[in-house]
């Protein structure tokens, strides 16, 4: 068997996280491997041109959680990363519409014809949410402790920690509490009556997660998004250019110029372990590389059930890990348009097309696509997050024509009889009747779909169950039990085989920072 | 004019808890109880000529310990009883699921549906048993102030150390990670029989409105095994009727020195200036007291006793934040006869029945609760309280009580109406009918109570028998609202000590006790 | 020279009733935003001639943009006595109050008028939208509340020749009408009502109509006012006149309680220098409880009058070679000020003021050193270098004329 060189580090799966985290090691002088199984980089946060001369960020497709310091840190302008703000969150209905910009005035304006009490309440929501973001932020930039045998280190965050939370206000605390417990319905009741807006701002607690919008817990989601930070302002979305390939890409690029070797097409089949050690991997095919630190950019389920033996790990991690949810809720439809499409309630061309377009009429629409997702069905009438980013970024289509990104849920994983061909092609149609209930041309303007299923995200992008926080976020399932006690802080029970993927702290999405942050406590412990 | 040091508005349980300890403490203390007997929910009642209920409660889960022993109950006549078998999962084809006092017996019961389940069994009954005892704990305490958390407030947290000894580090991460679950995340940890798991469940869904796949139903399961000694579904009943726990807690109030007054109906409670000096009867006027207590739940001490204008903005909109919701119905029916339930032997009866044959039929149920409907297929527990307590029907003829979800207060499109309840009514029969086929043909009378007569005729806000559902946002230092946890209200001189406070509701008098301990310190 | 005005943008922002008057008379076209509308920052290039218009002849300042609120309904007072902390209980039919309103912590939330329109209907005006506070606030009272904000569009008529000019156009005498009261009255066949009230320290009246009569109204006043120097004026004039008046500016002077955020940016009515306004007499009001503790403890911070000396000033620009530099207008960037080598304040509005020849501004100053004639320095940007310089605290209002509240003989 052919042994090459012994690395510092290797990292498993060229996701967004192993490369920020394979950055972060190059960075600090360390000499990393990265082991990408497919053709591209990038994982969730890739581009592919799927139909010729039509390109889509083919899973997530905005980015605003992206942290600024690594920004900053691993000097990702400079190697391509460039974010081009959304103008609008647009809800189109039956016979009128909602639309939020970025100016103040007009949206007051806007939400004034609706309801001239939210008008005004949501002028207090902003920052109000901003605020409380801000007061979770020490959370999640902590390392979280092992909350069985706690170190030193350990306790004093948490004194540090116990600190900052005295020092919120009230208010705050009050607010914090809400949004760690409740639904993103009756948090958003105690604030807003009209319910399209309602329903749109609560659609944000549901992405990525198998619950609806009455389901308690779905605020914390809420929050997760609200924690975007583009250029300092809370709740701005961005659209990157080029796709979020472009993201990923740009840390490659990064890490490369700190000295990391970057591979693809290398499936990685296992973790060498040898008496309780990680030493290196095995590639599928037979290659083997050494390392001092092999580190996991996959979910906890195939870092664990499949990259190491069982036997390699105590009993109750395993059962840890099994009890693990990762249920997948969300499907992908990819439009080639021909030509824009044209919204019943607001026709022609505008700031509405170059923003969120969000199908989210009422909390009963997406409550009723989510029964659905319950009894292992996918929605009727989903609800979509839908973006079209040829009109930011003209490149991303041929002269003239479109590309549209539609996240939808929710299509359950563990769907009735299984997923195949026909139902693909099925939730790809419920996809398009629910748009042209808005937008009827859409299913004349269509030149190509492609339709992405949880099993599909599962098979092609390697994510359990096809979900794309690398596990559920709820309340169980965060900080130190992220994903289990005791190894919540980046490290496995096997020495020397670390974990850095959205399934650990501070959960999934375009943040970085589960890359970053297990890249420093690997430094640390180095 | 008497003067008295403290007035306690409302006579349910909690506030009579609160007046006897008070009373004891050697306060002079005045209950006004509105209607003609006291006891609040636990009360016995006449729905038919010469059939008797239990009107909203067929069983104590629990009552907590400290007011067992401080009051002395058991002198004052109270006797519980609790049958062996504790509850009845109904099966159609008549593999019932019994619950046990005895875990072992439990699991053989679980064996016809899965082996694996029945080994399971002893370690989940433990389990929550262990995790349970955590609530415990944290029941008997004041919720401190937060986040400006003081020396004194961290140093009274220190009871909960002793469950940590005891189940460890990993006890406390298990509690933490179970209480914010759903049910068939629990369940999925567990189990795999369909009728089991929605057996469990409705411990998670019990009394509230959310279904068991919402997020901390774990908690609310907790809730029910407080004090249950390890028994899964654990089960008193009252000896007599529920309402002999009220006349024990009347009794040992007497005993106390402490004045009850019936039929006195508070018209307000006197507030100026952020300050309570006393309420207003109906008829009677004025009665002032150094401190009034309220064991009525938030909404109506404040918002309809006090007055909004009394209170302060912030409160006033924590306030009308609190959710409520009440979606239990009751349903009493005057049977001609004890019916016979396929596998269940006659001596069984005295049991709890459940209809909740998955966790996807109970959440079928919920769902309808959440779109504004009555649930077709309702999740039903019943009793025949007659059984064990002969005077509550004629010679062989019995009660049959059901307490039924999903009935929501807020319906869309409809109110509540006599039509309606006998459209609930009818739902009920035919789902009880998939195991009493015979059950419409005996029934003689019935009495339907829906979450609207619960607020007309108990004064139970959206008609939440918890006096707020129980949820992780309306828990502990948010219970009522985080202005006002220490059972202190932002009105000077005012304070709470019914279900609305930690810990929540139930017929277990935690809250007036640890409101009691509270104001005398 | 001049050239023909061609601007015709597009705008989000809202038009006020006036716009079509006031956006030809624009010859600046400078604009700004004011609660969502497109307000006037200047008529003219420079705003000098309106200022003195304000203080020598007559202002005409559009001031639809107020939000304004109507309660009416048998518990309107009571609700409003709750809700503000003046004593609107003696307030008469026809007579307006400034008052401040406050949260529960005694924390201004803002400060307008309270108009009685009749025995049991008010009209309420702020700087910013209100209306979930108040209607919050309603529970359990009878009374309806309306948006009125774009149902009355207002104009302010301020300056020494204000009274004539409406004396001649209104079909009665104004000379009666005495500070803080208003009237009915009719411009020819257009109802409108005049308060004596303003946001300039100076005589003037505030006219509010029906949005159908706004330029109907405006052609009269512009008409009549001709003869008398009527000048129609922007925002950066008023800006001054209100400085010169010691009137605070909500969001520049202060930070509504709603929106502050964090604790330390908020202020109490004491904080503000409104003390005077907070009627602890009457019965329970928001905010009570708060403000009467802080009575008894005394305000940490005063909202005062200051006033940058001039030698001090003469001699920084001198040694830098400078004839002294004054601002032309207004500034809203807050300022340190120091005593010895502590900070104990800050300024968040001045201005040079050309009528009294001194520069003056508005300060937020620790109450230990707010009392008059404390002696504080006050940082300046001297060819971008920072000095000192000596600043003392004086009695606002800077400028208050007989003529404000007097009425003709
Ligand atoms: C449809 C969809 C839409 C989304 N939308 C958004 C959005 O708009 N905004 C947002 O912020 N987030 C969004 N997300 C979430 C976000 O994309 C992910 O949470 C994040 O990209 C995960 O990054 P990661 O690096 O942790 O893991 P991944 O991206 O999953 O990276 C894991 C990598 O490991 C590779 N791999 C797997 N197995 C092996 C192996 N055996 N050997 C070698 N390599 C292997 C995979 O190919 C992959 O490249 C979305 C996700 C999906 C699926």
């Amino acid at each position: 068997m052919p042994t090459i060189k012994k690395y510092d580090a290797i990292v498993i799966g060229g996701g967004h996280n192993g490369l920020t985290a394979a950055a972060y090691l190059a960075r600090a002088g360390k000499e990393v491997l990265v082991l990408e199984r497919r053709y591209v980089l990038g994982g969730a946060a890739v581009t592919e041109e799927v139909f010729p001369g039509f390109k889509f960020s083919v899973c997530s497709y905005v980015v605003s959680l992206l942290k600024a310091n690594i920004i900053r840190e691993l000097m990702l302008p400079k190697f391509g990363l460039e974010l081009l703000p959304l103008e609008s969150t647009f809800t189109p209905l039956e016979n009128d519409y909602l639309i939020r910009t970025a100016d103040p005035d007009e949206t007051y304006r806007e939400m004034y014809r609706h309801s001239p009490r939210d008008a005004e309440t949501y002028t207090r929501f902003g920052p109000l949410m901003g605020q409380i973001g801000m007061a979770v932020r020490p959370i999640l930039e902590t390392i979280p402790p092992n909350a069985i045998r706690p170190s030193f280190p350990d306790l004093s965050a948490m004194k540090k920690l116990l600190n900052h939370f005295k020092t919120l206000s009230d208010e705050q605390f009050e607010y914090l509490t809400k949004l760690m417990t409740m639904s993103s319905a009756d948090f958003l009741d105690e604030w807003f009556e009209f319910e399209p807006l309602k329903a749109t701002m609560a659609a944000s607690g549901i992405i990525g997660t198998f619950m609806g919008p009455r389901s308690p817990g779905s605020a914390y989601v809420m929050l997760h998004h609200y924690m975007g930070d583009i250029d300092g302002s809370f709740r701005a979305w961005g659209f990157q250019r080029g796709g979020t390939g472009a993201v990923s890409m740009a840390i490659a690029r990064s890490a490369e110029h700190f000295g990391a070797k970057i591979m693809t097409e290398a499936p990685v089949e296992k973790v060498i372990v040898k008496n309780g050690r990680a030493v290196g991997v095995a590639l599928e095919n037979g290659d083997e590389y050494k390392a001092d630190k092999v580190i996991s950019g996959l979910d906890p389920k195939l870092s664990f059930l499949k990259m190491v033996d069982e036997t390699d790990l105590p009993n109750d991690f395993v059962t840890d890990i099994k009890n693990f949810r990762i249920r997948g809720s969300s499907g992908k439809v990819n439009l080639a348009l021909d030509v824009l499409p044209e919204f019943t309630c607001l026709p022609g061309n505008g700031p509405h097309l170059r923003g969120a377009i969000s199908i989210s009429p009422d909390f009963d629409y997406i409550e009723k696509a989510y029964d659905d997702a319950k009894y292992g069905n996918f929605s009727e009438a989903p609800y979509i997050d839908i973006i079209i980013p040829s009109v930011l970024d003209p490149e991303m289509a041929p002269p003239g024509k479109h590309v549209m990104s539609c996240f939808v849920q929710y299509a359950p994983y563990n769907i009735k009889g299984g997923w195949n061909d026909q139902k693909r092609e099925d939730f790809g149609d419920a996809v398009i009747n629910a748009l042209a209930r808005y937008a009827p041309n859409i299913k004349e303007i269509i030149l190509h779909r492609q339709v992405l299923t949880p099993a599909d995200i599962e098979s092609t992008f390697g994510m359990t169950e096809g979900n794309i926080f690398h596990g559920e976020l709820t309340l169980q399932q965060l900080f130190a039990l992220r994903p289990a006690v005791k190894w919540a802080n980046y490290k496995t029970p096997i020495t020397n085989y670390y974990q850095c993927g959205s399934g650990t702290h501070p959960g999934g999405g375009i943040t970085g920072s589960p890359g970053e942050m297990a890249a420093k406590k690997i430094l640390k412990d180095w | 004019m008497v003067h008295y040091d403290i007035i306690v508005v409302g006579g349910g349980l909690n506030s009579l808890v609160t007046a006897s300890i008070l009373g004891k403490s050697g306060k002079k203390v005045l209950v006004l109880e509105a209607k003609d007997q006291v006891g609040g929910m636990a009360v016995t009642a006449e729905f038919a000529p010469k059939y008797k209920c239990n009107m909203l409660n067929d069983t104590v889960k629990w009552i907590d310990p400290r007011v067992m022993k401080q009051l002395d109950l058991v002198s004052q006549g109270l006797e519980l009883v609790s049958p062996d078998v504790v509850r009845i999962a109904l099966d159609q084809s008549g593999q019932h699921i019994l619950f046990h006092q005895d875990p072992n017996q439990t699991a053989k019961s679980i064996a016809n549906h899965s082996d694996k389940d029945a080994k399971a069994w002893q370690a989940f009954a433990t389990y929550i048993d262990n995790l349970s005892q955590f609530l415990e704990k944290l029941y008997e305490l004041t919720p401190p102030k937060l986040p400006d958390l003081g020396l004194k407030e961290v140093l009274s947290l220190r009871s909960m150390l002793k469950p940590i000894k005891k189940h460890g580090t990993r006890g406390l991460v298990d509690f933490m990670r179970v209480v914010p679950m759903m049910m068939p995340e629990l369940m999925d940890e567990w189990f795999e029989s369909e009728l089991l798991r929605g057996a469990v469940s409705t411990a998670g869904i019990n009394h509230i409105t959310l279904g068991p796949f919402s997020a901390a139903t774990g908690y609310n399961l907790l809730h029910q095994h407080v004090h249950a000694n390890g028994v899964f579904h654990h089960a008193q009943f009252v000896k007599g009727g529920t309402e002999n726990l009220a006349n024990a807690l009347l009794r040992s109030a007497v005993a106390n020195g402490v004045e009850v007054r019936r039929n006195a109906v508070v018209h307000s409670i006197n507030v100026a200036n952020a300050v309570c000096s006393g309420i207003t009867l109906n008829d009677e006027g004025i009665i002032e007291a150094k401190q009034v207590i309220s064991g009525l739940d938030p909404h109506n001490t404040f918002i309809n006793l006090v007055g909004p204008s009394e209170l302060n903005p912030t409160f006033y909109t924590q306030l009308r934040n609190i959710k409520y919701r009440g979606s239990v119905a009751r349903i009493h029916f005057a049977l001609n006869g004890l019916p016979e339930i396929k596998g269940v032997k006659e001596d069984q009866m005295n049991t709890v029945f459940s209809i909740s044959p998955s966790i996807e039929y109970l959440e079928r149920a919920a769902d309808d609760a959440k779109y504004g409907r009555i649930a077709e297929k309702p999740y039903i527990e019943f009793t025949f309280p007659s059984v064990s307590n002969s005077d509550f029907a004629p010679k062989r003829k019995h009660v049959l009580s059901a307490t039924l979800q999903y009935a929501p207060y807020h319906l869309r499109g409809q109110h509540w109406s006599d039509d309606l309840k006998e459209q609930l009514r009818n739902n009920v029969i035919k789902t009880l009918e998939n195991y009493i086929p015979k059950i419409s043909s005996m029934i003689e009378y019935t009495s339907v109570l829906s979450p609207k007569d619960l607020e007309d005729k108990f004064g139970l806000t959206e008609g939440n028998l918890n006096h707020g559902e129980m949820t992780l946002d309306q828990f502990f230092f948010m219970r009522p609202t985080i202005s006002s946890a220490q059972y202190k209200s932002p009105i000077e001189n005012l304070y709470l000590c019914g279900p609305g406070t930690h810990p929540g509701g139930g017929l277990h008098g935690a809250n007036g006790y640890n409101a009691a301990y509270q104001i005398i310190k | 020279m001049s050239y023909k005005n061609q601007f015709m943008a597009h705008t989000q922002l809202i038009l006020s009733p006036f716009f079509e008057r006031t956006t030809k008379l624009n010859e600046s076209q400078e604009w700004r935003r004011w609660s969502g509308y497109l307000a006037a920052t200047n008529y003219e290039l420079t705003h000098e001639n309106e200022y003195f218009a304000i203080r020598t002849k007559a202002a005409l300042l559009d001031i639809t943009p107020l939000y304004k609120y109507i309660i009416s309904g048998s518990d309107a007072q009571q609700f409003l006595d709750r809700l503000v902390t003046r004593n609107i209980g003696i307030c008469k039919v026809g007579q307006v109050m400034y008052t401040p309103w406050c949260d529960e912590d005694g924390k201004q939330i803002d400060d307008g008028t309270v108009q009685r329109l009749a025995n049991d209907k008010f009209r309420i005006t702020s700087a910013e939208p209100n209306l979930e506070w108040i209607e919050q606030n309603a529970a359990g009272m009878n009374l309806t509340i309306s948006d009125d904000s774009k149902t009355t569009a207002a104009l302010a008529l301020q300056g020494p020749n204000s009274r004539a000019i409406l004396n001649s156009i209104a079909s009665d005498s104004l000379d009666s009408l005495k500070f803080f009261w208003m009237m009915n009255t009719q411009f020819h066949d257009i109802s409108v009502t005049i308060s004596r009230t303003g946001y300039t320290g100076d005589l003037g009246y505030e006219i509010w109509m029906d949005p159908k009569d706004a330029l109907s109204v405006w052609d009269l006043l512009m008409d009549k006012g001709k003869s008398y120097g009527i000048t129609p004026t922007g925002l950066q004039a008023l800006d001054m006149a209100r400085i010169e008046a010691g009137l605070i500016l909500l969001d520049v002077d202060y930070i509504s309680a709603r929106h502050a955020i964090i604790e330390p940016r908020k202020s109490s009515p004491y904080e503000l220098g409104l003390g005077w306004a907070v009627k602890m007499k009457k019965k329970d009001f928001i905010g009570k409880k708060a403000l009467k503790a802080e009575l008894l403890r005394g305000p940490k911070w005063n909202l005062v009058g200051i006033e940058i000396e001039w030698e001090g000033l003469e001699n920084l620009y001198r040694d830098a070679g400078l004839a002294p530099g004054l601002p032309s207008t207004a500034w809203r960037t807050s300022t340190p000020l120091y005593h010895g080598d502590e900070q104990v304040g800050y300024a968040t509005s001045g201005c040079w003021s050309p009528i009294l020849k001194r520069y003056i501004a508005l300060a937020h100053v620790k109450s230990e050193f707010s009392q008059l004639g404390s002696k504080l320095k006050f940082e300046l940007k001297v060819e971008h270098f920072r000095k000192l310089t000596p600043a003392k605290v004086v009695n606002t209002p800077f400028f208050d004329p007989e003529r404000k509240r007097s009425c003709p003989q």
